[in-house]
């Protein structure tokens, strides 16, 4: 967390009345503090990080309303803290991105929903699924039935995410339960306004301390008293979240003309929804829609009376649902069965079991739907006319285009520090053959894709290691295990180091120490140094693992490639058993260029001498084989058309975004690939000397070249 | 005025999608236009999936603004929509020509309602990249594709504008926006939400002006870099009774190619290797003209040329040294890399010279026996002599020099012997052929082209060069041919290219015993 997030924390500071203009995550952090909460506590991850980066930054304003937070070692870490909130009316917060993050956390999430909360618990949870997903497709409900926590799932309307984070409150006090919020990432990033509130402190903070802890058996969980919880889930916590579901009117119900038929939809989808209802002429841009809509803002618990009403005068309903399995529409077509109810329900059977519900999809599930249901008032002949002639546009763009537009996957950025590994590990199985790796997650995930297609799994957060303990005796050569310093605070020093030392694996890890979750954003981590109250800490990997006892422990400048191979080499071959760990270590790029950018301005323009690095390629020597970029891939790594008339192989190309890492060069050292390279190094601000050494070195050179 | 509300319509919102790379400044740009949407009183929503890298991840930003202003709404509340519809987006920005074609594909952009706006400069694709030839996309697809799918387009080179006015391409692509008058907010309100951001205000105001003027017509179009030339151009090369005999002997079609290749060889290693080119290439235009391929432009002899060109003037250590310590090379290393004439620049080559580019220059007796015992070794690729020379200082130059000086030597290298019997192997295949096949003799010439690089690649070309032309040409030439044995003969060559492992030509054509699963077999045998 190297930026600076002031504008944002200005932000959180409106009061009664002002007008807030931003981002939807940032109006949930703001809501946070509207509802009093006396703590906030996650895990980084896309779409929520952002809460998290703002909350450090504003620790001034959460230091002023004594409410704690506390960047958490993982999420199982951020829902144990939730424990406050069990004995103790204390609001609380936690958030993290799901559902990688509730899998970590279930432990905890578990135990704190058997418990039950005196104190009004949330948790915020950034949904990741669809396009720009960079996890595994899960849906979060499932969680949310299993250990009975109430699931949110707001209408993406900025006023009312802040009145249901709100309410969300409420209704974890009257029920005894931890609620969820899930917001899509899309939500995540909405540009929207609301009227602000002021601040609430809490009842309970560091400011206003408690004298007597609560000791209470029935809120711990240990048979019998599980037991009890078990009942008092049903026989309270449930009926009361239910009435208090209807009694607020948390669900919408919006009228239209078309009476017989209906929308059930989630409320994250009403958006979407209306959009496409629009496009197929049954609803103007306002929200008046000619069928009727039932808006579940709460998708779990189900409120069975507000169901039965909706249905009772529908011939058919739609279910818009996203993901699999189809929880809501069995849910509800259970109740309408217990009501005696006939109405039609139609969901997955127009609208995809999975994927997200993008807008052409919900387009033609919505058309299908009305033209099979054949609402009274309304004639259907046509309605297919909309989504015809988007497929026909596509149809078409396809036809001209010929050849599909190749696809960007993500990678490594310009310079980053993880590149040079795999390229090193690519060299390395040129020499001793095709190796099993075990990836884990992080920016280093992007090994798996091209250009250096490496790793042959990915089980999870900090579980590179712990992943290989299987493969491992079943392959002739040792696996490479991959770990970010991330990932291995995360868990991976538990799960995967201390489990292979007290194993015995013969195994090779490699920690990926750039110094943050830089996927995430660059979150500090505990051997990042420094906290994010820049205290430091003291912390550091290579004590870690001696501590646990690793023997054979290397720490290599990840941009040394031909060291690297050379270690990794070592690492492969030696007689040594048991773990060997190579920490490859090297700056977040990024956090580095925002760091040295602004310091290399002011050196300039104080008339300072700087050394600005460039690599290049020389047009004339290069032949166009792109070996350098099968190994690299780096961003400013890239190709141009041939300039020489005979060739017409493009040649390789560094462009103006390059930072000077130096990996061009290394590796085509280190590979053996061709001269091509060049590093220049150009002096800014020449000192007398300087230009004295250059006048005499570019004559004498001159000479020798003559004309040419 | 707006494009999404013709007159009667029913009201609906303005939809704008920006397809941007990660680190182009898409967000940025969309907080400008939710901004200025802002400032005049117009509902906006923004929503975003920024890409997950710096520079390699596709982003798209969706903005809707509502034509009329929240005060004449009477209070009623629009609902916007955080997802892009095919088929319904007003104005389609791409900041580049791939991202352009994205859009078109995915249904963003229609010929009822969409202004397309997009920079026809290229930044390639991983894919393309690492081709190990030529993989890239013809973005002429696009280019053509864009007037019958695009109700306006509007395709422009916007990131050379940017360059030129020393602004970056999202500050430009708002002054496209505001110049093409799409959206409900007055080009007024977008420029001054560059001045309310408060960063970069001077730079980025210059690109919106660059960019408004350009879309109306009101500036010419920036020039496009000039192609950089060859270091050998500036030399005085005695070539002038070669491109005589170019001129009377050879057809025009070929002169082009024919010059190219003179003055390039005279500058490898002097005139009379230049005439070897020229002499070589009269039986081949001889088969050429039997053939009666004077309709066809005589490719043979073109294609030929060009390669036979390519490899007379292999790369051995020699032509690298020449090559990167002349003058032009030099003043090439300034520009590239952006340094101001008052600037020293330092500049270190990373030259690695193992046995086989050593045996490259000893006499051929001395260099085969080298090479063997390096075979017998196994050393052939792991002895390598390192070399970093800092080519800006007197004595790393002076190496460079004095190795470029050893060009009289070349000629009676090892390798040179070796380079000048195979392509009399190959000269001699393809011409005998063209009076046969045309098109068999049109793909030997083509063969050449895997014959490329340094080391490794070098080594893994030739192979598969000779691999193919043990396989497919000998025979032929052998009076073996098959019908469609040029096809036969370009599958192989394209295989060879696929990938540097060989997977895709060994799947071709399967050398015994490298057979798929034989790996497997064998070890389960060993055990």
């Amino acid at each position: 967390m190297e930026r600076s997030f002031a504008q944002e924390v200005a932000k959180l500071q409106l009061g009664a009345g002002e007008d807030f203009h931003g981002e939807g995550i940032l109006a949930i952090t703001k809501a946070l503090l509207q509802s009093g909460v006396s703590y906030v506590g996650g895990y980084q991850g896309a779409p929520v990080s952002h809460l998290m980066d703002v909350m450090a930054d504003a620790r001034d304003v959460l230091d002023d309303m004594g409410i704690h937070f506390e960047a958490c070692a993982n999420e199982a870490a951020a829902a144990a803290m939730c424990a406050a909130s069990i004995n103790y009316p204390m609001r609380g917060a936690v958030v993290w991105k799901s559902t990688v993050g509730t899998n970590v956390a279930s432990d905890a999430l578990s135990n704190l929903a058997s418990a039950g909360v005196k104190g009004g618990t949330l948790v915020i949870l950034g949904e990741d699924y669809g396009e720009g997903a960079s996890i595994i497709q899960e849906r979060t409900h499932a969680f949310a039935m299993k250990s009975q926590m109430w699931l949110l799932d707001p209408r993406p309307h900025q006023p009312k995410i802040v009145e249901l984070v709100e309410k969300g409150f409420e209704l974890s006090e009257v029920s005894n339960t931890p609620v969820m919020v899930e917001f899509r990432i899309r939500a995540c990033h909405m540009h929207g306004n609301f009227a602000c509130k002021d601040n609430r402190r809490p009842l309970v903070s560091r400011k206003q301390v408690l004298e007597n802890p609560d000791f209470d058996y029935d809120r711990i969980c240990l048979p019998p008293a599980t037991y009890a919880q078990e009942k008092h889930k049903i026989e309270h916590r449930y009926p009361a979240a239910v009435a208090f579901i209807r009694e607020n009117g948390l669900n919408e119900v919006f009228d239209g003309g078309l009476k017989d038929v209906g929308i059930i939809l989630q409320g994250g989808l009403y958006n979407s929804v209306l959009r496409a209802l629009e496009q197929l002429g049954l609803a103007d841009s306002f929200g008046n829609a000619r069928i009727p809509i039932y808006v579940l803002n709460v998708t779990y618990p189900l409120v069975p009376d507000e169901l039965e009403a909706f249905c009772a005068d529908k011939r058919a309903v739609l279910v818009v649902e996203e993901g699999q399995p189809d929880y809501l529409e069995q849910a509800i077509n259970a109740v309408l069965r217990r009501a005696e109810i006939g109405t039609t329900v139609v969901g997955k059977d127009v609208l995809p079991m999975a994927g997200e519900y993008v807008a052409d999809v919900l387009l033609g599930g919505l058309a299908k739907f009305v033209e099979g249901s054949l609402p009274t008032g309304l004639d259907v002949a046509g309605i297919t006319a909309e989504p015809d002639r988007v497929a026909a546009l596509k149809a078409r763009a396809a036809e001209l285009l010929g050849v599909p537009i190749p696809k960007r996957p993500p990678g490594f950025c310009t310079g980053c520090p993880e590149r040079p590994v795999f390229s090193a590990i690519r060299l390395v199985e040129k020499e001793i053959g095709k190796v099993h790796i075990a990836a884990d997650i992080g920016c280093h995930t992007f090994s798996t894709l091209p250009p250096f297609n490496l790793g042959n799994s990915v089980l999870g957060y900090g579980l590179g290691l712990a992943s290989a303990a299987a493969v491992g005796p079943a392959m002739d050569k040792r696996v490479i295990s991959i770990m970010g310093d991330g990932g291995l605070w995360h868990n991976g020093l538990a799960s995967g180091v201390a489990g292979a030392v007290f194993n015995q694996t013969d195994s090779v890890l490699i920690i990926m120490n750039n110094g943050y979750t830089s996927a995430t954003g660059q979150q500090f981590i505990p051997s990042t140094g420094k906290n994010f109250r820049m205290e430091p800490t003291g912390m550091t990997i290579r004590r870690a693992l001696e501590g646990i006892g690793v023997k054979w422990l290397k720490t290599v400048t990840t941009y040394k490639v031909g060291e690297m191979v050379r270690t990794l080499k070592d690492a492969m071959t030696t007689e040594e058993p048991g773990l060997k760990v190579i920490i490859a270590e090297s700056e977040c790029q990024l956090a580095k260029q925002r760091r040295l950018k602004p310091w290399v301005r002011k050196q300039l323009k104080a008339g300072k001498r700087v050394v600005r690095t460039r690599f290049g390629v020389d047009d004339e020597v290069c032949t166009g084989d792109h070996s350098c970029i099968r190994l690299s891939g780096c961003p400013s790594l890239t190709i141009k058309p041939n300039p020489d008339p005979l060739r017409t192989d493009p040649i390789a190309h560094v462009d103006q975004s390059c930072v000077g890492c130096g990996l061009c060069g290394a590796v085509a050292d280190a590979a053996v690939l061709c001269p091509s390279f060049y590093k220049a190094e150009i002096v800014q601000n020449p000192t007398r000397f300087d230009l004295f050494l250059d006048g005499w070195r570019r004559r004498v050179i001159g000479a020798l070249q003559g004309a040419a | 005025m707006t494009a999404g509300n013709s007159a009667g319509g029913p009201l609906r919102p303005v939809t704008l999608l920006i397809a941007a790379l990660g680190g182009e400044g898409g967000g940025v740009l969309t907080d400008w236009i939710v901004r200025a949407a802002m400032a005049e009183g117009f509902p906006v929503q923004s929503t975003s999936i920024p890409g997950v890298a710096q520079r390699t991840g596709a982003t798209t930003y969706y903005i809707e603004i509502l034509p009329v202003k929240t005060a004449d709404l009477a209070g009623r509340t629009p609902v916007l929509a955080l997802y892009p519809a095919p088929g319904n987006i007003d104005v389609m920005v791409a900041s580049e020509l791939l991202e352009a074609g994205r859009a078109m594909e995915l249904g963003f952009v229609s010929p009822e309602r969409t202004t397309l706006i997009a920079s026809t400069h290229r930044i390639y694709s991983i894919a393309e990249k690492s081709a190990m030839a030529d993989g890239i996309y013809d973005g002429a697809r696009v280019r053509k594709a864009a007037p019958e799918l695009a109700k306006r387009p509007v395709l422009f080179d916007f990131q050379a504008l940017a360059r030129n006015t020393g602004s970056v391409i999202n500050a430009v692509l708002l002054g496209a926006i505001a110049g093409l008058d799409q959206l409900p907010i007055s080009a007024a309100a977008l420029e001054q939400a560059i001045r309310d951001t408060g960063i970069a205000v001077e730079s980025n105001l210059a690109g919106f002006s660059a960019g408004a003027a350009c879309v109306r017509g009101e500036a010419a179009a920036p020039a496009a870099p000039a192609e950089p030339e060859r270091s050998w151009a500036r030399r005085r090369l005695s070539v002038k009774e070669l491109l005589g005999i170019v001129e009377s002997a050879f057809p025009p079609e070929a002169h082009a190619v024919l010059q190219e290749g003179i003055r390039r060889l005279a500058d490898y290693q002097g005139p009379r290797y230049a005439r070897l080119y020229l002499e070589r290439l009269g039986d081949v235009l001889a088969a050429d003209r039997e053939a009666g391929a004077a309709g066809s432009g005589f490719a043979l002899t073109r294609e030929t040329a060009r390669h036979l060109a390519l490899w007379m003037s292999y790369e051995d250590v020699i032509r690298v040294a020449e090559l990167k310590s002349r003058r032009a090379r030099f003043d090439r290393v300034r520009t590239e890399v952006a340094a101001k004439p008052d600037e020293p620049v330092q500049i270190t080559e990373f030259l690695k010279p193992g046995v086989e580019e050593v045996a490259a220059l000893l006499p051929p007796g001395l260099g085969r026996r080298l090479l063997a015992w390096a075979d017998r070794k196994g050393l052939r690729d792991r002895l390598h002599l390192p070399l970093r020379i800092r080519s800006d200082t007197v004595l790393g130059f002076l190496r460079l020099w004095l190795l470029a000086h050893m060009k009289w030597w070349r000629r009676f290298s090892h390798r040179f012997a070796e380079e000048q019997a195979l392509i009399e192997r190959w000269r001699a295949a393809l011409t005998a052929m063209a009076r046969e096949d045309y098109e068999l003799a049109l793909e030997i010439a083509a063969c050449a082209k895997l014959l490329k690089g340094y080391g490794e690649t070098h080594r893994r070309g030739r192979g598969n060069f000779l691999r193919i032309f043990e396989a497919r040409i000998a025979p032929a030439l052998a009076g073996a041919r098959e019908a469609g044995a040029a096809e036969t003969l370009r599958q192989a060559r394209e295989a060879a290219l696929a990938d540097p492992e060989g997977a895709a030509l060994n799947a071709l054509m399967p050398e015994p015993g490298t057979a798929s699963g034989a790996g497997v077999e064998a070890r389960a045998a060993a055990e």
